[in-house]
């Protein structure tokens, strides 16, 4: 019995691992992301309260209207209107999801902010926590290599 | 049965604090309002007052404000 106790205590304590290279996402919400197969997707997660999203969503828009990838943008605001309101403002042309119950990013759990996925076939090929400068270059570089 | 204890309490005193449950990247949007920067919503005006503050009592330091001078203009 105690021996029991024991282990449910140390199983209790080790944390959930977070979606990393290499690994796959779950069947449903690649439906629910409508991701097809044989395409490289950037999947970006963004709040309306962080700075660093509002200065690169609008690169990630460019590459996005020059063909050079697929985007998928994930909102992560409690408010839905906060996040509507905000890619109203940023004249978002990609498809976006709003996460307010955080269903998908409890998914992915990424260890910064702004995330962002690189998708292929349902696998995650690389990812990029946090703020980078000139990300429009960094993300167009990193698809030719894919490619 | 002894072993057993003291492993549950070494956990305990280790992992104590990992019970808790820690803030995630994407859940801190309470922190990134203005309100809660250090020096308030106004900081360059918290700024301004320490420094006629510090120029009538002839004293500086002890809040964290950089700076100096007579702030006679």
């Amino acid at each position: 019995m105690l021996k029991r106790i024991v282990y449910s205590f140390i199983f209790s304590t080790v944390a959930v691992l977070a979606l990393e290279s290499g690994d796959s996402i779950p069947k449903e919400i690649q439906e629910k992301l409508n991701l097809e197969t044989d395409k490289v997707y950037v999947i970006d997660f963004f709040a309306s309260w962080c700075k660093s999203c509002k200065k690169e969503l609008p690169l990630v828009a460019n590459i996005y209207n020059d063909n050079i990838v697929q985007v998928v943008g994930i909102n992560v605001d409690k408010n839905k209107e906060d996040g509507e309101k905000f890619v109203k403002e940023l004249s978002l042309p990609f498809p976006i999801f709003y996460d307010k119950e955080k269903h998908l990013i409890k998914t992915f759990d990424p260890l910064g902010f702004p995330a962002i996925y690189y998708v292929k076939n349902g696998k995650v090929l690389h990812v990029i926590f946090g703020a980078v400068k000139d990300i429009d270059k960094t993300i167009t570089e990193d698809i030719k290599s894919i490619k | 049965m002894r072993k057993y204890l003291l492993m549950t309490m070494s956990f305990s005193l280790f992992m104590g604090c990992s019970l808790i449950e820690e803030v995630k990247p994407w859940e801190k949007e309470t922190l990134a309002k203005p309100t809660m920067q250090f020096a308030g919503l106004h900081p360059e005006v918290n700024k301004f007052e320490s420094h006629i503050y510090y120029s009538k009592e002839a004293s500086k330091g002890g809040s964290g404000v950089a700076g100096g001078g007579c702030g006679c203009n």
